[in-house]
């Protein structure tokens, strides 16, 4: 990763911008539109890794990211803990829970997977809504008031933004050192033709499964995250059905089933959404939906492999009159 | 010399005259979370509209709103004549977002205090970011009980909630009771979501203390197409009063429901939401005649303040205030007020103003014993009257020293 950051200026360019933000803007509600940002690219790429790479198009890692962001405020209002403690929990239910979906789904090929996971979402997030323990429609809170750097109650973004950023960047080395594996081969024959990877050898129901739970314990991450810095979570914004599309959305915007799609998806859609609102959201007009939906419209239209096929298309063409 | 008296006077005239505007005080910028599109859109663009008039009515002078707080004088009397200047933004009903506009109100557009965010979702977080930076925000309209009595100091509310409702049928039923009509059992109907959920679970609770048994509660989900199972079940139990807590289509499909198999329980008590949308009166008129609704809103007689204010806005929008948004303007108004009492656009002024508000009703738009903020800052006079549907329009009907129509018991309606 080191020698990839020495030979690409874009990409050192980019990790410094990603360091040095908040300092920067130190207004605080650009910084929050960082952490956003990091939020939402961390449950993309988590989400990239089974749905971009392995190719099974999830629609339900809302319920990964609502188990994630339970977890914690539900530990906190039982126990007392720290929110914080409650992210290994999440992580593991998040994990069982992938399992329970992948062992059926992944024997069938084609739509299943995407189907089971679109009804599973939707039966937990009833569920959750009917649920006692769980705050029933009404959702759990975190303390009111932080009582020390442990509950992660930050009144500054500052904090929030590098533990995001840290998450981040362990999610993207890992992604990309499993991409230089064998593991990242699996990904990819599975991707191309799930009868020709296994007639090849390749151990496909397995690598499916594999994926889906790394995917599940980083969406479950992200989950966490957004609990413990909202301090707050109802079934809605746990496991509604728009926090799995945004996921798909941005994926695929930036390019799924790369690297840095994710990223480049959540660059150009948080930016997007939050200045569309800012300046038609007071009207209510419904303004920014027309907007944001309009230049998605036209990405998909013109550039389906995501803006990242667009960079590589324009910058190799730059490259090929340059060398002519 | 009387020449040059003249001259300076002139002068000094001139003077003044250019110096006025820049005397006058700078505007108290109020920020305002609602959702202005999505499922909630409607009641956000009613309330924005609601407040509007209000600004309208504390910017300007209207003599004829009579004791209404600010409306003789033209901005605020005690700043120097201060307008207020509104910054609406859209939270979509969506939490996350709800924190960052919070944000962005208060270290961006620099507002001096906060208004919101009608779903009480919106209304724990951006309250929680109203706290962290000391600004003071009212609570219009989110009636989860939690969001006062979290220990802040910031956040204030006008509102009646869960708890106020729940009393207020119980007050009634009592009053009932008293009257000889026989009352043994109730049923409450709740749609399952934060709301229904939420007052579903106050009434049962204030049921309990007022020793009135509650017969079943029925939980469903507001979109549901059938409800046929959930009225059989109430026909069995056959209670005395039945509560609905309930959302538009479905309070207009239990009301069908009920007619055609066959089912009339002595009184229907509807939760205001559904049952005060203007879909429901022209869609079950008939056999929802005699259903009792709450609403601490009341048009009032012509030439009444109340019948001004809807003359306004119906002016602005072509339709009635509601219950939401006239409790909005309501929450609005008693912060207009503090925010005069402070003189000052300090955030501790303007917070320890509003711990010492003491409106009347008679200064009041609402059905309310007054405003008056415990120390958990939730309106320890918040309450509300119960309207009941005769004709074409619902009329007051209790408490009995506000009532404009005699009450009807049982329900007519039609078999």
């Amino acid at each position: 990763m080191k020698a990839a950051l020495a030979r690409n200026p874009i990409l050192l360019l980019t990790a410094a911008a990603l360091l040095f933000y908040p300092v920067v803007f130190t207004d605080a509600f650009y910084r929050d539109i960082g952490v956003t940002f990091l939020l939402a690219a961390i449950s993309a790429s988590a989400w990239n890794i089974v749905g971009g790479y392995a190719g099974q198009v999830s629609v339900g890692h809302a319920m990964f990211f609502g188990i994630g962001a339970y977890a914690p405020l539900l530990v906190y209002t039982v126990t007392g803990w720290p929110p914080m403690a409650g992210i290994p929990v999440g992580v593991i239910l998040g994990c069982a829970l992938a399992l329970a979906i992948g062992k059926p789904s992944f024997r069938l090929t084609g739509h299943y997977f995407s189907m089971a996971t679109i009804a599973v979402a939707e039966l937990i997030r009833i569920f959750f809504g009917t649920w006692a323990f769980v705050g029933a429609a009404i959702g759990l809170q975190g303390p009111a008031v932080g009582r020390g750097w442990w509950d992660l109650t930050f009144r500054s973004e500052v904090p929030y933004y590098y533990i995001f950023l840290a998450v981040l960047v362990v999610l993207l080395a890992l992604t990309w050192t499993l991409e230089r594996r064998r593991f990242g081969y699996y990904l990819r024959a599975t991707k191309a033709g799930e009868r020709a990877a296994r007639s090849l050898g390749v151990p496909v129901r397995s690598t499916k499964m594999q994926a889906l739970v790394l995917s599940a314990t980083f969406t479950s991450i992200a989950g966490s995250l957004y609990s413990i810095k909202t301090g707050f979570i109802d079934p809605e914004s746990g496991f509604g059905i728009l926090v799995s599309v945004q996921m798909v959305i941005i994926a695929a915007l930036g390019g799924a089933g790369t690297l840095f799609g994710p990223f480049i998806g959540a660059l150009v859609l948080i930016p997007l959404q939050t200045a569309t609102n800012t300046w038609f959201g007071g009207g209510g007009t419904g303004l920014t939906y027309i907007l944001y939906g309009g230049i998605i419209v036209l990405i998909a239209r013109y550039e389906p492999g995501g803006v990242l096929d667009l960079w590589t298309r324009l910058t190799s063409r730059g490259g090929r009159d340059h060398a002519s | 010399m009387t020449k040059s008296y003249a001259l300076l006077a002139v002068v000094v005239a001139a003077a003044l005259s250019v110096a006025a505007p820049a005397l006058a005080a700078d505007a108290v910028k109020i920020g305002i979370l609602w959702p202005l599109t999505g499922n909630a859109g409607a009641a956000g663009l009613a309330s924005k509209a609601a407040v509007e008039v209000a600004a309208d009515i504390i910017n300007n002078t209207h003599p004829e709103m009579g004791d209404l707080p600010l409306a003789k004088s033209a901005g605020l009397p005690n700043m120097g004549g201060a307008k207020l200047e509104l910054t609406f933004v859209d939270h979509q009903g969506n939490p996350s977002l709800a924190q960052q506009l919070a944000t962005r109100l208060i270290t961006q557009d620099k507002v001096n205090v906060l208004m919101g965010a009608y779903q009480s979702s919106c209304s724990f977080t951006a309250t929680a970011i109203a706290e962290r930076y000391g600004v003071p925000m009212m609570v219009g309209d989110s009636a989860a009980g939690n969001i006062t009595g979290r220990g802040f100091k910031w956040v204030f509310r006008a509102t009646p909630i869960a708890t106020d409702y729940a009393r207020a049928y119980m007050r009634f039923i009592g009053d009932m009771k008293k009257q000889g009509k026989k009352i043994d059992s109730i049923a409450v109907v709740n749609e399952n979501t934060d709301y229904g959920t939420s007052v579903a679970a106050e009434v049962v609770a204030e049921a309990k203390k007022a020793n009135v048994s509650v017969a079943i509660q029925i939980p469903y989900s507001a979109s549901s197409t059938d409800v046929s199972a959930q009225v059989l079940q109430l026909k069995e139990k056959n209670p005395d009063v039945v509560i609905f807590i309930s959302y538009t289509a479905d309070s207009i499909l239990y009301m069908k429901t009920m007619k055609n198999l066959n089912y009339k329980p002595p009184m229907v008590i509807g939760d205001d939401s559904g049952f005060s949308d203007p879909s429901f009166i022209p869609a079950v008129k008939d056999v929802a005649q005699g259903v009792m609704n709450r609403s601490a809103w009341v048009i009032g007689k012509p030439g009444s303040v109340t019948y001004k204010i809807n003359e306004m806005y119906k002016a602005k929008t072509g339709r009635d205030l509601d219950d939401t948004s006239a409790r909005n303007m309501q929450g609005f108004f008693a912060l207009a007020d503090a925010l005069n009492r402070a003189g000052s656009t300090d955030p501790e002024k303007i917070r320890v103003a509003l711990t010492q508000t003491d409106l009347k009703p008679n200064v009041l738009m609402m059905g309310y014993n007054g405003v008056k903020f415990d120390n958990t800052g939730q309106n320890s006079l918040a309450a509300t009257y119960l309207i009941q549907l005769h004709g074409d329009n619902y009329v007051l009907v209790w408490p009995e020293d506000h009532a404009e129509a005699k009450l009807q018991w049982p329900m007519t309606g039609t078999k």
